[in-house]
């Protein structure tokens, strides 16, 4: 019944909806599930890492621009975004000699992915992301965009496979002023709900945070293996580990 | 009465310039006099100095005349405060940082030197007169006053000067203010530095206050007194 | 075939003798850069204090050996908390001090904040560098006073018309220059309040009419602070006594 509304992006079906989007976005749930927790003093991004075989090249789905993101979704669509991202907030720089305020940033990705849905012949990005930011008006800031081309500002969200899950948890879980230590405790018990297998490892998923120093630099960070894992050691989620050990 | 009559009638200033036999031996050992100079092969000598002295009609003039400086000289009850820079350039170069701008004409009276076209100052203490200060340029202008600055860092000079200049400046207080004249105008214009030659005009003559490094000063006013605040002193 | 291409003539400022016009060889074109006309005689004054940026324009319009105008506001307002002062040839100025004040108001609607006065300064400047590698440059030397709305520090800016831009506690453009920075050099320190602000403002214009052979009608003096923008009330009657 659809077929016939659902071929072009451009096009409403008579129930009002844009088929090639809600399909871009049900391409996003089958991706690994990917967080983001705000913290009165940074952010943390959390994410599942599919790992497809092991022999395979290990990639990351953390992104570095002036802010941080996690991908969720076509990698290959969030590297066309990503460098368009790059290229606005350099940009920015130039003109202004100052970084891209966050929501700017976010809202010109935005932009971009809603062209896609309305001129014709050409397919929406089937990516969901994070977004992890500072800037001295607004401080801290956690931003969510879909394929649609919205996008909003979250205390704590997710995206990809389980993202419902992901998302009651997150709201049972979440605390107003909590730090970013707190954070990542709640962002990789969450997780470990969320994700499929049993055993959580550094290899299984991936963690960036955006915070301040104590001289008040912002630093953007993505986690090493080390970290990850004794992160999950002190929440003792390690189960992986120990089981491959013993 | 004849002896008396001759001792009161000589020449008012027999012992000034040169004796009769003196300029007799100068013209003689001069090469004779002829009209055949050696002119430049152009139309009009004058245009040409122009062309090739003139930094305003030409930038790209060959010979570059020394015109920075910065002089001051200014009346106050106490004298005459009189101060100069010591940098000499020939275009963007720094020819010396050590000239003496301060003419020391007899222990009565100074002038000061400018290069090029720009004007000199006279100061000096006579008996009849009590201390003057004249301004005198190579245009034949010449005017009395109270207050004069010359050179390129004239306008920086005159700034510091005019807004805390009094008749009625101490002796310490007018030097200070002179001293900080020429740094002002040694900071902020490219062809006045070196060093800062100060001198006070007395009724009793002149007197000399050092031939000081603008740098050290400079640094000292900076840091002592917080001045010249769009100057970083830090490294990072 | 290369175009025959008219020079113009060479003026020079009838007061500082400088030439109107400089040229330069470029690669193989020649690249004309107008030295602004009269501009020199026109002042332009920023100091910054502790919690203040105070900004001083002259009031004379000139054209020609005439004053038009003795009562001309040669500032524009760009946002809440960043003024611009302007000088330079006739017409290129206000042109492009509102073509900037549009588009300050354009980024401020869009983005429902404003933009800082550093980064309207780098967006002026580059706006400036652009033009004036166009056909017809614009002619315009631009002071840029603000108090940055989140930190309220207190900033200026000074730009010329070759598109040189420095963050600078006190600035002067023209004639001003000669007399006033050594002024400020001497008597300006960074945490002042703006009596003393004025004070010291009140020393510059006073060496101004001093020694400046042209009247240039006093100064329109304004003030921004973390509250905005203001004009201040500033007595240009009394005549100043020469020594």
């Amino acid at each position: 019944m659809s077929r016939r509304y659902d071929s072009r992006t451009t096009i409403f079906s008579p129930e009002g909806r844009l088929y090639q989007v809600e399909y871009a976005l049900e391409a996003i749930s089958h991706a690994g599930t990917a967080l983001g927790i705000l913290a009165k003093d940074g952010i943390v991004l959390a994410a599942e890492r599919k790992v497809t075989s092991k022999l395979l090249e290990q990639d990351t789905s953390a992104e570095k621009l002036n802010m941080i993101c996690a991908v969720a979704g076509m990698t290959a669509d969030a590297n066309i975004l990503i460098n368009y991202a790059r290229q606005a907030a350099q940009r920015y720089l130039l003109t202004f000699n100052e970084d891209i305020p966050c929501e700017q940033l976010v809202r010109r990705l935005c932009d971009l992915k809603q062209g896609y849905t309305q001129h014709g012949g050409l397919r929406p990005f089937g990516v969901s992301f994070i977004y992890a930011g500072y800037d001295p008006q607004r401080q801290f800031q956690l931003y969510q965009s879909n394929p649609s081309g919205n996008y909003g500002g979250w205390k704590a969200t997710s995206v990809g496979a389980n993202n419902a899950s992901a998302q009651s948890l997150l709201k049972q879980d979440y605390k107003e002023d909590c730090d970013l230590k707190e954070a990542c405790g709640m962002a990789v018990k969450v997780l470990s709900k969320t994700m499929d297998s049993t055993k959580l490892s550094s290899e299984k998923i991936e963690f960036a945070t955006v915070g301040k120093t104590k001289d008040g630099k912002i630093y953007h960070h993505l986690w090493g293996a080390e970290e990850i894992t004794a992160l999950l050691k002190e929440h003792d989620l390690a189960k992986g580990e120990d089981a491959e050990m013993g | 009465m004849d002896t008396l009559v001759a001792q009161y009638s000589r020449p008012l200033f027999e012992n000034e310039g040169s004796s009769q036999e003196e300029q007799l031996e100068l013209i003689q050992t001069l090469p004779p006099l002829s009209l055949k100079f050696a002119l430049p092969p152009i139309a009009q000598p004058s245009a040409f100095l122009r062309a090739t002295t003139d930094d305003h009609s030409n930038p790209d003039c060959p010979i570059k005349i020394a015109h920075g400086t910065t002089t001051l000289a200014f009346r106050f009850k106490g004298g005459i405060i009189v101060a100069t820079d010591s940098r000499a350039t020939a275009g963007n170069w720094i020819a010396s940082q050590t000239v003496k701008k301060v003419i020391e004409i007899n222990n009565c009276l100074l002038g000061t030197m400018a290069g090029g076209a720009a004007g000199t100052m006279c100061a000096g203490v006579t008996p009849q007169e009590g201390p003057a200060l004249y301004y005198i340029d190579s245009d034949g202008t010449r005017l009395a006053g109270n207050l004069f600055c010359v050179g390129s860092g004239q306008t920086f000079a005159y700034g510091v000067l005019d807004a805390e200049y009094s008749y009625d400046l101490e002796d310490e207080a007018a030097l200070e203010l002179g001293r900080r004249s020429i740094l002002a105008a040694t900071h902020r214009d490219a062809y006045s530095g070196g060093f800062i030659n100060l001198y006070h005009v007395k009724e009793d003559g002149w007197v000399k206050h050092g031939f000081s490094d603008t740098n050290p000063i400079f640094w000292k006013t900076k840091l002592d007194k917080g001045e010249f605040s769009n100057v970083t002193s830090e490294l990072d | 075939m290369l175009e025959a291409r008219e020079f113009p003539p060479i003026f020079l400022c009838p007061v500082c003798k400088a030439p109107q016009l400089i040229t330069s060889k470029y690669a193989s074109t020649f690249l004309f850069i107008y030295q602004p006309p009269k501009s020199c005689q026109e002042v332009l004054l920023g100091i910054t204090g502790k919690d203040f940026t105070l900004i001083a324009a002259s009031k004379a319009a000139m054209r020609g050996a005439t004053i038009l105008k003795a009562s001309d506001d040669k500032t524009r307002q760009l946002n809440k908390h960043t003024l611009m002062a302007f000088s330079g040839e006739a017409g290129d100025t206000v042109q492009f001090a509102e073509y900037i004040q549009a588009n300050a108001q354009l980024y401020s609607m869009r983005n429902e904040a404003d933009l800082s006065p550093s980064a309207m300064a780098n967006f002026v400047r580059r706006e400036l560098a652009s033009s004036l590698r166009s056909r017809k440059p614009y002619m315009v030397n631009l002071l840029l006073g603000g108090v940055d709305p989140i930190t309220d520090k207190p900033s200026l800016h000074w730009l010329d018309y070759l598109a040189a831009l420095a963050p600078v506690p006190y600035a002067a453009h023209g004639y001003a220059q000669y007399y006033c920075l050594s002024i400020l050099d001497k008597h300006h320190q960074p945490d002042i309040d703006l009596e003393r602000g004025l004070e010291l403002l009140r020393l510059c214009t006073d060496e101004l009419k001093r020694r400046l052979p042209i009247d240039f009608k006093g100064v329109l003096v304004k003030v921004v602070t973390k509250d905005g923008i203001r004009e201040i009330d500033y007595d240009d009657s009394k005549q100043v006594q020469s020594a």
